[in-house]
């Protein structure tokens, strides 16, 4: 597929590139503007995850695409060349815990699921693909 | 991401201003933590200025409540609006804090 596509080192350094990239997809898909920090959002939890877990302690490369998917939707593809990892198969978090019982993280793939529509994760040629449409029109909460 | 403490008579007002993501999360935890280090026991955190959390960011915000609550103290939260109110209220984390509309208010409870 002949899709705009941008291909950066996996760190926190690159988010704001693939945010930056990513954002002028969905403006050119007619996303709404104040949908825009939640697609941030979406990007930045899936890229800390993939620099974190599919290739600690090595380095590597990550791969964001999109196409626009009929008005105000954007479907966008993360891929990578790390170890087998696939976030969707992490446990839900446990949210009726109180307090000093929540666990400090596993919210952020949550995050993810209730933001978008249709995720999900395959692993072809050696690569972890994580795909998914923007924005969730039949919000969970 | 901007964090402006002012000191006052029972806890510590930090005004938080601008997006708080993986990169800076912890400059969060971290102005928390040296006011927690001088001895006071309630931080109240002025979201109105906040345009942006992730999950790093909570994890901040659920770091420093579980170390205050520890001492019996509190992070207090006012001003969530937005992206940062939604994600708070997504996770149920938002139960967990004493959340206030506005500092004001947040002090008065004090």
């Amino acid at each position: 597929m002949d899709l705009p596509r941008l291909t950066l080192p996996a760190s926190a350094e690159s988010i704001t590139a693939f945010r930056e990239f990513v954002r002028q997809g969905a403006a050119a898909a007619g996303i709404a503007s104040e949908d825009m920090e939640r697609l941030d959002l979406v990007l930045e939890e899936i890229l800390i995850n993939v620099a974190r877990y599919a290739y600690t302690p090595e380095k590597g490369l990550v791969e964001v695409a999109y196409a626009r998917e009929g008005p105000g939707r954007l479907r966008v593809e993360i891929g990578d060349w790390g170890r087998v990892f696939n976030p969707l198969e992490a446990d839900p978090p446990d949210l009726s815990r109180g307090l000093m019982d929540r666990p400090i993280g596993g919210l952020g793939v949550f995050l993810v699921r209730s933001m978008v529509e249709s995720i999900d994760y395959r692993r072809e040629d050696s690569r972890n693909i994580l795909s998914f449409t923007f924005p969730n029109l039949a919000p969970t909460s | 991401m901007t964090i402006e403490p002012t000191e006052l008579d029972r806890a510590v007002l930090l005004k938080v201003t601008g997006r708080m993501d993986a990169d800076n999360a912890h400059e969060f935890e971290e102005a928390c933590q040296h006011w927690i280090t001088h001895g006071t026991k309630h931080l109240i955190a002025d979201l109105d200025g906040l345009q942006y959390v992730s999950s790093m960011g909570l994890r901040s915000f659920l770091s420093v409540a579980q170390k205050l609550q520890a001492i019996s103290g509190s992070l207090i939260l006012c001003g969530l609006h937005g992206l940062p109110r939604q994600v708070f209220e997504l996770t149920r984390l938002i139960g967990l804090f004493p959340v206030f509309e506005t500092a004001q208010q947040a002090i008065a409870t004090l």
